[in-house]
């Protein structure tokens, strides 16, 4: 007796909930393990979700943008060739010394007629920096034939073929998997690069192909190629200038202070005049609205999920109570009240709903959490998500909203679902009651 | 009764035959116009020597360009001018481009896709150069009035694409004075929404004829904030009906001038 009183009180009612609810366990295991799916699923796939535009975000900038830019303003607009930042130096020493600054690199961009020996098509050439290229994007990961450019540009011997007398220098390029492709180039092939300097002066250079990279994002395979800047400022006559100042923060969460930081620093700086901030968001405006859109798609099914798992919890419990008619009827019979009888009804189904969403949680966080350490591979799956730049793995983003979001949604349909069959008890007659089968 | 109603399907015949014969008569009379037009501009032969100015609301550029036409499809050029570029040449015949760059040493072959880009950073895009003579078959011109200028008759024609032609343009309007000198070319797009104008802006004797010696191309939705864009062309000298021979317009002398 004096453990008994030690004890926290538990109500008899929930005590008889309790009992009541494993007398017929195999009809309790399939009501829980419903609930506890939809929590799995739940918990799963907003996770996965959550993962997805993280990578998605991620991979977006990390084979383009960076997540964050400086550029001369009005060049995002117009992509006019002349529209440069003419001394990079200081703002790149800048912002090297912001702390939440992972890496920063320049690029230059020029549309050009690409020409191969028998093929010609027009692509942006991009100028990049090599060795720092390698910090801000994964464009040296994407690498699919051949290497990634030389840190020094390498003087190559193209005068074979030439009328000339002359020992031209062939720079290194990198081309797009479909750019290659459609020129009919491998690597080690000569390009012919004819565009038009920053001084509307006639740019050309050969160029020989020394790797080929693949994306998955058809767009920026067909339509790019890299050289390095060195080449690029002397062969579109940009001399020190660049188009963009290309920055990668540590993480997603930093991009808007450091925005702000790089902002404040400009505004005093003289080579800061006339320069632009740009986020990922405001790089990509159609990444935000592709999210937006999936996420809307997502929250949608999730609604229908819980709603083929409320009905399926409504059959269960509504098939409970019909087979217990008697069972009700006898306990009206010998004085309980149908309130008491109500109440007892909730606590079965609240005790077998906390059952389910607790060990689905439990099972969900543990699948989830399985999957975020080791990826899920999308290699190729699917076309739809190589063009938003997802291509390899997907982690999962295992959080307190995605954790406990889908469970709570489970939590409040179900005990309204519940509340239904306790109702009908209040109907029920004891004398009609006892002698139903 | 029968013969009644013979008669006046005949009478109906008869006058819509006229009517469209008015109307042929009418388009032909445009079309020649604009057929003199082009052929008063380029005569058989023509070789000239002409400085062209990009104007830009920040910058200015000039070049020197060396110029051959032959017939209405072939045409040459090739920059003397700024030393930077001098050597880089075009050559057109028929619908094709090439384009040749001396410090490559290489010819490129313009896809069909870059046809609508500008030719050397000017308003005039790689088109006007490729088309500039199928504008007479590729159109339906209409004479929609005239004006006077000087005490002289201004044709105003209104030349829109044929279904299938493979034009870039929704409508030109032409002004032709009555000497078949073209004063004006205003493009439009699909919308027919003005997109730019090709004005003569001087006229004058050179190469023995009355010829515009100024032609300026001018963006018509240029933003009037940020200031003009457009590209000026002076003749400095044409000659006109001369011999050049028939290896001109090929590309190994595109490539190698005077061989």
């Amino acid at each position: 007796m004096t453990q008994k009183i030690t004890r926290p009180e538990i109500s008899p009612d929930v005590q008889m909930a309790w009992r009541n609810v494993w007398r017929n366990p195999r009809r309790t295991w399939l009501t829980v393990s419903a609930i506890c799916f939809a929590c799995i699923v739940l918990i799963f796939m907003l996770s996965f979700q959550f993962g997805s535009y993280e990578t998605m975000i991620n991979s977006s900038v990390k084979i383009n943008t960076g997540h964050v830019q400086v550029q001369a303003e009005g060049y995002f607009e117009k992509r006019t060739m002349r529209r440069v930042i003419p001394d990079p130096g200081p703002v790149i020493k800048m912002i090297k010394g912001i702390e939440a600054v992972e890496a920063v690199t320049v690029r230059a961009n020029a549309f050009s007629l690409v020409s191969s020996a028998g093929r010609t098509y027009g692509a942006m050439v991009i100028g990049i920096d090599p060795e720092r290229e390698k910090d801000v994007s994964t464009l040296a990961d994407l690498i699919r034939k051949g290497n990634f450019l030389p840190s020094e540009p390498v003087s190559v011997d193209v005068s074979g073929e030439l009328s000339g007398e002359s020992l031209e220098e062939s720079s290194g390029a990198l081309v797009g998997a479909l750019l290659a492709r459609n020129l009919n180039v491998a690597v080690g092939d000569e390009l012919t690069l004819l565009g038009q300097g920053r001084d509307g002066s006639v740019a050309a250079t050969i160029g020989r192909v020394c790797g080929i990279y693949e994306s998955g994002i058809d767009e920026f395979d067909r339509n790019t190629l890299q050289i390095t800047i060195q080449t690029f400022q002397s062969v579109y006559s940009m001399d020190d200038a660049v188009h963009e100042i290309v920055v990668n923060v540590r993480s997603l969460h930093e991009v808007g202070a450091v925005k702000k930081e790089i902002i404040r620093s400009l505004a005093v700086m003289p080579a800061g005049k006339d320069l632009v901030v740009m986020d990922w968001d405001e790089l990509m405006p159609g990444l935000t609205q592709a999210i937006l859109i999936d996420l809307t798609m997502g929250i949608i099914f999730w609604f229908l999920l819980v709603l083929v798992v409320a009905f399926s919890i409504l059959n269960t419990f509504l098939m409970a109570v019909f087979e217990r008619t008697r069972e009700f009827g006898v306990m009206m019979a010998i004085g309980m009240s149908p309130n008491r009888l109500v109440k007892l009804l909730v606590y079965e189904s609240g005790l077998m709903t906390l059952i389910g969403i607790g060990l689905g949680i439990l099972i969900g966080c543990g699948i989830t959490w399985i999957f975020q350490a080791y990826g899920i591979d999308m290699a190729r799956s699917s076309e739809i998500l190589a063009q938003y730049g997802i291509s390899g793995r997907i982690y999962p983003q295992l959080s307190l909203i995605t954790a406990f979001a889908g469970p709570l949604l489970v939590w409040v349909i179900t005990i309204a679902v519940a509340l239904y069959p306790a109702m009908k008890i209040r109907r029920l007659k004891p004398v009609e009651a006892m002698t139903h089968v | 009764m029968n013969r009644w109603v013979m008669l006046f399907v005949c009478c109906c015949g008869l006058c819509f035959v006229r009517s469209a014969a008015a109307e042929t008569g009418m388009t032909t009379d445009a079309r020649t116009i604009v057929n003199h037009a082009v052929e008063y501009l380029r005569e058989d032969t023509s070789e000239s020597l002409v400085h062209m100015t990009i104007h830009r609301p920040d910058w200015e550029r000039t070049m020197t360009i060396q110029a051959w036409t032959k017939g209405k499809t072939d045409s040459l050029f090739r920059i003397e001018a700024p030393a930077k570029d001098k050597g880089n040449g075009t050559l057109k015949k028929g619908r094709e481009m090439w384009i040749y760059n001396p410090k490559i040493n290489r010819v490129i072959k313009l896809p069909p896709s870059m046809m609508s880009q500008s030719w050397q950073g000017s308003d005039f895009s790689n088109n006007d150069l490729a088309k500039s003579d199928t504008v007479i078959d590729d159109y339906t011109h209409e004479l929609i009035g005239t004006e006077t200028l000087d005490g002289k008759t201004v044709y105003v024609i209104r030349s829109v694409p044929k279904p299938d032609a493979p034009v870039v343009w929704g409508m030109l309007t032409l002004k032709i004075r009555e000497d078949f000198m073209l004063l004006s070319e205003a493009f439009y797009d699909e919308d027919r929404e003005p997109v730019k104008i090709l004005t003569m802006e001087k006229i004058g004797m050179i190469g023995g004829k009355l010829y515009p010696t100024r032609w300026r191309m001018a963006k018509t939705d240029a933003d009037p904030a940020s200031g003009d864009e457009y590209t000026l062309i002076n003749y400095e000298t044409i000659q006109f009906n001369i011999d050049l021979p028939d290896h001109m317009f090929t590309i190994s002398n595109l490539k190698n001038p005077g061989r």
